[in-house]
């Protein structure tokens, strides 16, 4: 018995060691309400050594989209630069190289796509659109969004080009020609190492929320979509169509792969669990993984993200309350399964840490953003970088 | 779990290709109109917490809100709202802070569907109450919210007390 409750008490070995964390938001107040929701979470990228956040907030009396960089040897963020002009929601950024970024985020009911620091905006659809992402990868860059198409919304790719004066449409296309016949949303979109594209979406066509992904060699043409979730959950006893999924994200992995995760509700007894897949370059997932632990296996994650890099580096961040309050916790791939989960020093104990948003960089640094909740100071955009151990 | 699958035994007579949206005949509405319309008549809102497909979800519809004199009892005294558990819709909290109906369920710990929660006519929380429910337990929920029970009594002591 003495030597069980060793071993649950046995801290688990921290594989990252952990910056000092930054404040990233300049303006904060009670009545100021950052978010970090995206499509794909893409609301942090690091461009050389340039880290940029993307995130919404209502400082200006309505929902306004920003940027924030912090370059390299500075210990601050800069001032945020506002990136909308009306309601503003659910910016990403991904990284460009020599400090640029391209940005992309709902407005007025469109998605719009700039280069910062010094490029135009432009208008990625002329219909009604929203949660866009974008993903880079083997030189292109790409941009995704959900497009009213008759009564609901699908799911189309885009391939942008980069120009004198910012960004250009060079194709957009529906991963699928026909009108939907119920609701696609929330994309997620990888370019893996030989230049394909991943796309993976939330959708209804099976009478319950599914995650479903398609594959394109050229960005154009893409195969037939097919589940995410190896788990065809169905109607129980006539009742329902199935379990519940939600927010996928893709993550190129490797030489040639791709990385998934989402929030799956197939044990519907706990709420949300952040489960996992990967492509090694086949262009077809394999079996669903687990990612939470046992410690976290009952509670409800939220959140959640999956980050690879080309070195075959890969993790997922994501939250629960399995101590009491909203903490971030991340797992480490380790080439069989994920491992043992970690909580984030600066993003854990009392209060409310939440809304992990992270990417890897060249030389394999995470870079961590989340939202630090206090409802009577207001919530802070709080930034930590960490390297391996 | 014994009685579960009785009541999805039961319930197969009623099975249809109908899915876990709100109940028909019920006048619900998104969470912003709903929190108007509450501030406007000074009623309760009862909101339902659904998902798209959910199987507890459609035996609630069809074994408890389809009985016609509790449907008259929440048409008459709640303000009706239904959000959607997976949805990116955008509702504005009393707060003053947007966010999705998705993340509502964060901010609700709401781990499964249904989820109902009563709340004041300003939008704060009086109770949250997960999982399929009969009749007469929403007829409880009501004595207990409209009479104002709440504010003195847990929901267990209220219950206990009827017994």
């Amino acid at each position: 018995m003495t030597w069980l409750l060793m071993v649950l008490a046995w801290p688990v070995q921290a594989a990252w060691t952990w910056s000092e964390a930054l404040t990233v938001n300049s303006v904060q107040g009670a009545a100021v309400f950052p978010h970090l929701e995206s499509a794909n979470r893409q609301g942090v990228a690091v461009s050389d050594d340039t880290v940029g956040v993307a995130w919404e907030d209502n400082r200006d009396g309505g929902p306004q989209c920003y940027l924030s960089t912090k370059s390299a040897g500075t210990t601050t963020f800069a001032p945020e630069i506002r990136l909308s002009q009306s309601e503003c929601y659910e910016p990403v950024v991904v990284a460009l190289g020599g400090g640029r970024f391209v940005v992309a985020w709902e407005e007025a009911g469109q998605v719009h796509a700039r280069v910062l620091p010094d490029g135009a905006v432009i208008r990625l659809s002329q219909a009604e659109s929203a949660q866009v992402t974008l993903a880079t990868g083997a030189g292109k860059l790409y941009a995704a969004w959900a497009e009213r198409a008759g009564k609901f919304h699908r799911i189309v790719v885009a391939q942008l080009a980069l120009t004198e004066d910012g960004l250009s449409v060079r194709f957009a296309q529906p991963v699928e020609a026909r009108v939907p016949k119920d609701g696609q949303s929330w994309p997620a979109l990888a370019v893996a190492g030989d230049g394909s594209v991943t796309v993976a979406w939330e959708d209804r066509r099976a009478r319950h929320t599914v995650p479903m992904v398609s594959h394109s060699r050229d960005g154009r043409r893409f195969t037939m979509p097919v589940r995410l979730s190896d788990k065809k959950s169905e109607s129980v006893e006539g009742l329902g169509a199935g379990s519940g999924a939600m927010r996928t994200t893709l993550s190129a992995w490797g030489k040639q792969g791709v990385a998934a995760a989402w929030l799956d509700k197939r044990d519907f007894l706990a709420g949300y669990d952040v489960y996992a897949a990967l492509d090694g370059g086949k262009r077809r997932f394999g079996r669903n993984l687990v990612v939470q632990d046992s410690f976290g296996d009952s509670m409800t994650q939220w959140h959640a993200q999956i980050v690879g890099d080309r070195q075959g580096r890969l993790l997922a961040v994501w939250d629960d309350a399995r101590d009491g309050s909203p903490d971030v916790w991340l797992a480490d791939w380790n080439g069989k399964a994920f491992g043992d989960n970690e909580g984030v020093p600066a993003a854990s104990g009392p209060g409310a840490q939440s809304d992990p948003v992270a990417t890897l960089d060249a030389a394999g640094r995470l870079h961590l953003v989340w939202l630090d909740r206090d409802e009577a100071t207001g919530t802070r955009i709080r930034y930590a970088r960490a390297v391996r151990k | 779990m014994r009685l579960f699958r009785w009541l999805l035994a039961a319930s197969c007579m009623w099975a249809t290709a109908t899915l876990a949206d709100p109940p028909r005949g019920y006048p619900f509405v998104g969470f912003d109109a709903g929190l108007k319309a509450a501030r406007a008549s000074n009623k309760p809102i009862f909101l339902y917490f659904g998902r798209y497909g959910c199987a507890w979800c459609e035996l609630t519809n069809k074994k408890t809100f389809s009985n016609a004199s509790l449907k008259k009892l929440y048409l008459d005294n709640y303000e009706l709202v239904y959000v959607d558990a997976e949805s990116g819709k955008r509702l504005t909290l009393p707060s003053g802070e947007r966010i999705t109906e998705a993340e509502l369920g964060v901010r609700l710990q709401a781990f499964a569907t249904p989820l109902f929660v009563y709340l004041t006519p300003q939008g704060d929380k009086i109770m949250r109450i997960p999982g399929f429910k009969t009749v007469q337990d929403f007829r409880d929920y009501d004595r207990y919210v409209r009479g104002g029970h709440y504010q003195q009594k847990t929901l267990l002591e209220f219950l206990g007390g009827k017994s």
